[in-house]
C-alpha cells in the first residue's frame, strides 16, 4: 500500500505554484532533515499552506519536485505517500468513535483486526485518552480532539508528519499545554515534522528550525536563535520579535578598526567589525539599556521618554532621540533605578554587536 | 457599551402585542394551508354523488369505487414505475454534479451552478415542448422511458441542492484527511463522504420522487394511455365529473405524502444529530 517507509528526509526541489497570473509560491528549495521539527512561519497568504499542501499531495506544483528519502513523490496521490497530517479543525470523522478514527488508517492499509486493536490502544495510551476510546469526537474537548487527531495521523508510522496550525483553534492556556503534549509525543515517537503556524512563539518553542515565508517566498530559514540574531531583512527582523529598524545612508571606518554607519534618521551608530554591508539596521528593544546618566556603551544617545506601556513581564518605553527618530526600549528589570517617567531625560545605549545589519 | 440585549429594553406591553399578532398570523397561515386538505378528506366520505360541502351524510362508497376501477390501480403502479427510476437517476446525476461542483477543481463554478438549477426556473411546459418532438423522433413516446427522462430533468436539481447543502455542512478537509490516512478516491467517498451526505442524497431522492408523483404537465405530453400517471388520470376524470372518487384518491395520496414527509423529517432529525457531532 504505502510506497514510502521509515524516518525520512523531505526535500522540496525548486517547487513553485502558479494560478494563472497569481504566484502562490515562487520556486523554493528546502531540505528537512530526518527526525527534525521544522516550522513554516508566516502571515496568511505567505505560501506556507501551499508548501504543506504540496507535501500532502493536495496541491500539485507547477514546477519542481518533492522527494522523500530521494524518492520522487511529486505525482503520487496522497493515499500512497505515507504522510500523516493533523488539521487545524481536527477533521475527525464525526460518525466514528475515537478508537474507530484511530483505526481508520490501519483499516485502509488492510492490517488484520488482531493487530489493529492493540495498536490503537497503544496510540491512545500515548496521548492519554484510553478511557475515551468509545466516545464520539463531539463528546470531547478541543484539546482532546486534537490529541485524537495526532494519534490517528501517527498510528501508521508515517514518514513525515504535517501539522497545519494544529493549535490554532484552541485558547491560549490550552495551546501551551498542547505544545508540551506534542513535544512530549515527538520525543517519544520521533518522525520528521513540518509544523505550520503564524505564531512566532509557538514556532520558536516547537521547532528545531524555522522558515519565515512572505509573499510566496522563503525569506530566511534556520534555527530560531539565528533568525533572531542575524535576520536577513527587515521582514524577518520584524516578524520574529520586536525591532527598531533604521535605514543606512553611509559607512565610515572609525578608530581601531571599528566601523560606523550613518542612518537616514540622523544617527551615527558604531557597528561590529564583523558585518560588511547592509542597507538596514535592526536594534532589538530588549538589547537597549536606559539610564539617567550615560554609561560606557559605544552607542549612547540622549533622549526623552514620550510614552510607556506596562506589559506582563516588562515595561516598554518609547524614547525620542531626535526629531526624526523614536525607538522602542523593553526593560525587564523591576529595580527602582530602571524605572522612568514620561517626559524624563534618559540615555539610550547599546553595544556595537547589538546593531544588526541587514540586506534590505 | 452595556452587554444587555436590546430586546430587554422593549416594553412588556409591546412585547405581548407583538406576540399575539404573531400567533394570529401563524394560525391564519396554517388554516389557509390546511383547511382545503381537511375539506377534501371530509368530502371523500360524503354520501352525495358530486363534491359539495358540507356533506349531508357519510359513506365509504367512493373508496370502494376507487378499488373497483382498475384504472386507478394501474395509474398508481405507473406512478411508482416512473417515480422510483426517476428518483434513482436524479440521485446519481444530482450527487455527481454536486460533488464535482462543490469539491472538484472546476472553472466557471458559478455558471455551472446556475446551469444545474435551470430546470427549476423553466416552466414545465417549456421542458415538455422541448422534449416531446425529440422523444417522438426516438419512438419513445409510448414507453415509461419518455416520462422518466422528463421527470429526471426536473429531479436532478432537487438532489443537486440537497447534496450541495450536505457537502457545505462539513469542511472539505474531512475528505482530504481520509486521503492522507490512506484512502483512495473511491474509499474516501464510501467511508467518509457518503456517511456525511447520505441524508442529503436520500432527502433529494424523496423530493425527486414526490415531484414526479405529483407532476402533471410533462405527464400530459409524455405519457400514453398505457403509461398514464395518477395526476394525469385525475386530470382526465376532472374534465368528466366532480365525483367524490377524486377526493378519495386525493386522500389516499395525502396519506402516502404524510408517510414520506414523516420519513424525511426523521432523516432530518438524524442529520442534525450528526451535525451536533461536528467540532
Amino acid at each position: 500500500m504505502s510506497d514510502v517507509k521509515g524516518f525520512a528526509e523531505l526535500r522540496f526541489d525548486g517547487v513553485a505554484k502558479r494560478y494563472g497570473e497569481i504566484v502562490a509560491l515562487h520556486p523554493t528549495h528546502l531540505v528537512i532533515q530526518p527526525g527534525e521539527v521544522f516550522a513554516l512561519l508566516g502571515p496568511s497568504g505567505s505560501g506556507k499552506t501551499t508548501l504543506l499542501g504540496m507535501a500532502a499531495g493536495f496541491v500539485s506544483p507547477t514546477e519542481g519536485r518533492i522527494l522523500v528519502n530521494g524518492q520522487d513523490i511529486t505525482r503520487m496521490p496522497p493515499e500512497r505517500r505515507n504522510i500523516g497530517m493533523v488539521f487545524q479543525n481536527y477533521s475527525l470523522f464525526p460518525f466514528l468513535t475515537v478508537a474507530a478514527n484511530v483505526a481508520f488508517p490501519l483499516e485502509m492499509r488492510k492490517h488484520p483486526k488482531a493487530e489493529i486493536v492493540p495498536r490503537v490502544r497503544q496510540m491512545l495510551a500515548m496521548v492519554r485518552l484510553e478511557h475515551l476510546a468509545d466516545r464520539l469526537p463531539a463528546e470531547l474537548s478541543g484539546g482532546q480532539q486534537q490529541r485524537v487527531a495526532l494519534a490517528r495521523a501517527a498510528v501508521y508510522n508515517p514518514s513525515v508528519l504535517l501539522m497545519d496550525e494544529p493549535l490554532g483553534a484552541l485558547d491560549k492556556n490550552l495551546r501551551e499545554e498542547m505544545q508540551d503534549e506534542i513535544k512530549r509525543f515527538h520525543a517519544q515517537f520521533g518522525a520528521t515534522v513540518i509544523y505550520v503556524t503564524h505564531d512566532q512563539h509557538e514556532a520558536a518553542f516547537m521547532a528545531d528550525r524555522i522558515a519565515i515565508l512572505n509573499h510566496g517566498r522563503i525569506e530566511q530559514a534556520g534555527p530560531q536563535s539565528e533568525l533572531y540574531e542575524r535576520p536577513n531583512n527587515a521582514f524577518v527582523a520584524g516578524f520574529l520579535g520586536e525591532a527598531n529598524l533604521l535605514h543606512v545612508t553611509a559607512y565610515a571606518a572609525g578608530e581601531a578598526g571599528s566601523r560606523s554607519v550613518a542612518t537616514q534618521e540622523g544617527l551615527r551608530l558604531v557597528v561590529s567589525g564583523a558585518v560588511q554591508t547592509g542597507r538596514m539596521v535592526c536594534i532589538r528593544p530588549a538589547n537597549i539599556t536606559l539610564s539617567p546618566a550615560p554609561l560606557s556603551y559605544a552607542n549612547t544617545f540622549a533622549g526623552k521618554v514620550v510614552d510607556l506601556v506596562h506589559a506582563a513581564d516588562s515595561i516598554r518605553y518609547r524614547v525620542q532621540l531626535n526629531d526624526q527618530c523614536q525607538i522602542s526600549v523593553r526593560v525587564t528589570s523591576r529595580r527602582a533605578d530602571a524605572r522612568f517617567e514620561k517626559g524624563q531625560e534618559v540615555y539610550a545605549q547599546w553595544e556595537p554587536e547589538d546593531v544588526l545589519l541587514m540586506e534590505n | 457599551m452595556s452587554g444587555r440585549p436590546i430586546i430587554a429594553s422593549t416594553q412588556g406591553f409591546e412585547r405581548d402585542v407583538t406576540r399575539w399578532i404573531l400567533r394570529g398570523y401563524t394560525v391564519l397561515a396554517f388554516t389557509f394551508l390546511l383547511l382545503p386538505i381537511a375539506i377534501i378528506v371530509l368530502m371523500s366520505f360524503s354520501n352525495q354523488r358530486y363534491m359539495g360541502f358540507p356533506p349531508p351524510g357519510w359513506t365509504l362508497h367512493w373508496y370502494e369505487a376507487v378499488r373497483e376501477q382498475p384504472r386507478w390501480l394501474t395509474a398508481t403502479i405507473n406512478s411508482f414505475c416512473i417515480g422510483i427510476p426517476t428518483a434513482l437517476l436524479a440521485i446519481v446525476f444530482g450527487t455527481l454534479a454536486a460533488l464535482g461542483i462543490a469539491r472538484g477543481d472546476v472553472r466557471f463554478r458559478k455558471f455551472l451552478l446556475l446551469l444545474m438549477m435551470a430546470p427549476m426556473m423553466l416552466p414545465h411546459v417549456i421542458i415538455a415542448i422541448g422534449l416531446y418532438p425529440t422523444l417522438v423522433d426516438m419512438r419513445l413516446q409510448d414507453s415509461y422511458i419518455a416520462v422518466i427522462i422528463g421527470h429526471t430533468v426536473i429531479g436532478v436539481p432537487l438532489v443537486f441542492i440537497t447534496v450541495t447543502a450536505s457537502l457545505r455542512s462539513y469542511p472539505a478537509s474531512l475528505d482530504l484527511a481520509a486521503r492522507t490516512l490512506g484512502a483512495g478516491t473511491w474509499q474516501a467517498f464510501r467511508r467518509v463522504t457518503l456517511p456525511m451526505i447520505w441524508v442529503g442524497i436520500v432527502s433529494g431522492g424523496l423530493l425527486a420522487f414526490a415531484t414526479s408523483f405529483d407532476e402533471l404537465m410533462l405527464a400530459l405530453f409524455l405519457t400514453s394511455p398505457g403509461t398514464e400517471t395518477l395526476p394525469r388520470l385525475i386530470w382526465d376524470q376532472l374534465s368528466f365529473a366532480l365525483s367524490p372518487t377524486l377526493a378519495a384518491v386525493a386522500t389516499l395520496i395525502l396519506v402516502l405524502s404524510v408517510l414520506l414527509q414523516g420519513f424525511a423529517v426523521y432523516l432530518g432529525a438524524r442529520r442534525s444529530a450528526l451535525k451536533r457531532a461536528q467540532p
